[in-house]
């Protein structure tokens, strides 16, 4: 029974990581930017959810509040700090340091605002678990994997079945010539990020209401969600998807037969064997 | 005008050599705490203990006539941190004590108290090593090792002969899993595995279940953060065995949680008469909990040693201070103590969390 609750608790928290890997991925395989702040916008997203949830606002409301908050915010960073930088020509480096930057003024204005505590984040429903199969899951985790498996498909529809999606991945293949054909890649680079913003926001609101909030707390799911997304394929939403999974679910196995403190060093062994193995990822991007 | 100015400049100068003479007086010390970070729940707690303390012996007069000033550094509960902060404030404030908290950052600062002959009070960690870290630290609290003994003794009182261990992969917590690993079966109890958690990690849910799926009837736990996530997360996950702990539980949310319903914990007992809760609670909006009283009392402590050093018209010096300390011996703050070592020794109680109150079980003495 603890296989089957702990490869249950896997997918739970693989489905989460999975949205993070795949909203990263849609900016990094558009934009070509290492947008570390996405973990900042991570991290807001909860806080802006709790903010309204404490303050009266429906739960739902709150989320969606929050969802819209993010998307704006996203589209800020990319109109007022990587469009000025791209202006003056900057490197890759700077604009991963102006990033870092961002994350860094992002956490400690939460910090800041907030107080760096954890701070616990709980509506009616949230607590309350379910016996599924002999497995307990809060509504959380449950609400948690529906939403990761939605993101996930609806990503995948919008991507290849929208003319927005198509347009997105006609400019993350040839910025040039979509520049020259009128497809407007500065404009579809702002929607970018409040797409990838607004997805980032769905786990953001639901991990803090099982595991509390706090203001640092978005680095470590980036940091799985970047191996997810290289080792699954650099602009496979289906590889980042599928290898976050893959990642929390080995994370959380590997503890029946190795001490906790080793399940990051999993991680990292996973990504080398990859890049030793196939360094173009899993899923070769289409 | 000439004649006006030279007036006027002789009254500033003797306006600042008075103000200078007076300041003189004060008697600065040094807190070194974690004000931001995952340990400010207990760190501002243990800030507000000193500061109602300071400003009660200010109203009164300060220590002899002397006020006393405490400057405070925020070391996130980092040791780096706090080692930058102890030099900072030994080296340009020129303070003789400093209060610490934290079992790796006050390790980290011990060698340095040693060095600079500088007090470290430390009335919140419990790291086994810090009752012989240094000369100059003193420690108001008993070790973990010292609760964890008695907290063996009373799950054997009760039967509970199986434990697993959950730990913080931190100084504190490694001591917490070394003294369960060495009083635990010492006590005629059998442990049956143990799980490391990192600092600031609120996904217990692995863990626990693990833990579970070694049947104990004793989860030992030695973490100093996350608890009521670790607390909610047992309750969903529907865990039977029962949870032990040691003052590290103190942690008002928790306590108030329905989840932690049942947990046991040892408690330094510490108690305040109710007009000083009211009056930490006016100028905080704050409970007075347990951390708060405890820094409350390593103040008066170190008031009172303060007091002894001004009596004998000795300076103001780490090394005076701590003599002090050893020459009065017994204090009597909130809670009785005496130091026949540099960590001091007083009752403990075994509390149960129930009813989002900490009830006391029962009494007992470290041994």
């Amino acid at each position: 029974m603890i296989l089957l609750q702990l490869l249950i608790n896997g997918l739970v928290t693989g489905c989460a990581l999975g949205v993070v890997a795949i909203s990263f991925s849609l900016v990094y395989s558009t934009i070509k930017i290492f947008h570390v702040a996405h973990a900042g916008v991570y991290t807001l997203a909860g806080y802006i959810a709790w903010s309204l949830s404490t303050r009266g606002v429906p739960s739902l409301l709150a989320f969606a509040g929050a969802i819209a908050f993010c998307a704006l915010v996203g589209a800020g960073i990319q109109q007022f700090l990587y469009r000025q930088l791209e202006r003056r020509r900057a490197s890759h480096l700077v604009v991963l340091i102006a990033s870092l930057g961002m994350l860094a003024v992002i956490q400690n204005l939460i910090a800041g605002i907030y107080t760096p505590n954890i701070l616990q984040f709980q509506i009616g429903w949230s607590q309350t678990t379910l016996r599924v199969a002999g497995v307990l899951l809060s509504y959380t985790q449950l609400l948690t994997v529906a939403m990761g498996i939605a993101a996930y498909l609806g990503m995948m529809f919008f991507a290849h079945r929208t003319a927005l999606g198509k347009r997105i991945r006609a400019v993350a293949s040839n910025p040039f010539l979509a520049d020259i054909t009128r497809l407007e890649p500065k404009r579809v680079y702002v929607i970018v990020i409040a797409i990838a913003s607004a997805v980032v926001a769905l786990p953001g609101v639901l991990v803090p209401l099982d595991f509390g909030l706090q203001p640092y707390s978005g680095v470590n799911a980036l940091l799985t969600a970047t191996i997810a997304m290289i080792a699954g394929g650099i602009g496979s939403i289906s590889g980042a998807f599928f290898l976050a999974i893959g990642i929390a679910v080995v994370q959380n196995l590997s503890l029946l037969v190795i001490p906790g403190e080793w399940s990051i060093g999993v991680t990292f062994f996973i990504f080398v064997i990859f890049m030793l193995f196939r360094p173009t990822g899993l899923f070769t991007a289409r | 005008m000439t004649q006006k100015l030279r007036i006027v400049l002789a009254a500033l100068v003797s306006t600042l050599a008075l103000a200078g003479a007076a300041m003189a007086e004060t008697v600065r010390l040094g807190a070194i705490l974690p004000l931001t970070g995952p340990g400010a729940v207990i760190g501002t707690q243990q800030q507000r203990g000193i500061q109602l303390a300071v400003e009660q012996i200010n109203a009164k007069g300060g220590v002899l006539g002397n006020p006393i000033e405490v400057i405070f550094e925020d070391n996130q509960a980092k040791p780096d941190q706090s080692v930058l902060s102890f030099n900072k404030l030994v080296d340009l404030q020129h303070v003789p004590m400093i209060f610490s908290a934290y079992s790796g950052p006050t390790l980290a600062m011990a060698p340095l108290a040693t060095r600079k002959k500088i007090l470290l009070v430390n009335g919140g960690a419990q790291a086994d090593k810090l009752a012989d870290a240094s000369p100059y630290l003193i420690n108001t609290i008993p070790t973990i090792g010292g609760e964890v003994e008695v907290m063996v003794r009373y799950l054997m009182s009760q039967g509970k002969k199986t434990g697993a261990i959950l730990f913080e992969n931190d100084a504190a917590g490694i001591s917490g899993r070394d003294n369960y690993l060495k009083y635990y079966p010492a006590g005629g109890g059998t442990l049956v595995g143990q799980e490391p958690t990192q600092f600031g990690q609120t996904d217990f849910r692995p863990a626990l279940l693990k833990v579970g799926a070694a049947n104990p009837q004793v989860m030992l736990v030695a973490i100093t953060a996350g608890l009521q996530q670790m607390a909610q997360q047992y309750k969903q996950l529907d865990q039977k065995y029962q949870v032990a702990g040691t003052s590290f539980f103190a942690d008002p949310q928790t306590i108030a949680d329905p989840a932690a319903e049942g947990f046991i914990h040892t408690q330094v007992r510490i108690d305040a008469p109710a007009e000083l809760a009211d009056a930490f609670k006016k100028k905080f909006d704050a409970n007075f909990d347990f951390f708060a009283k405890q820094y409350y009392n390593a103040t008066l402590v170190v008031a009172k040693a303060l007091e002894k050093v001004l009596a004998d018209k000795q300076p103001v010096t780490g090394e005076n201070l701590r003599q002090a300390i050893f020459d009065i011996r017994s204090f009597q703050g909130l809670i009785p103590m005496e130091f026949k070592s540099n960590t001091a020794t007083m009752v403990m109680d075994i509390n149960v969390m129930r009813g989002g109150k900490d009830v006391r079980l029962t009494e007992m003495k470290s041994e």
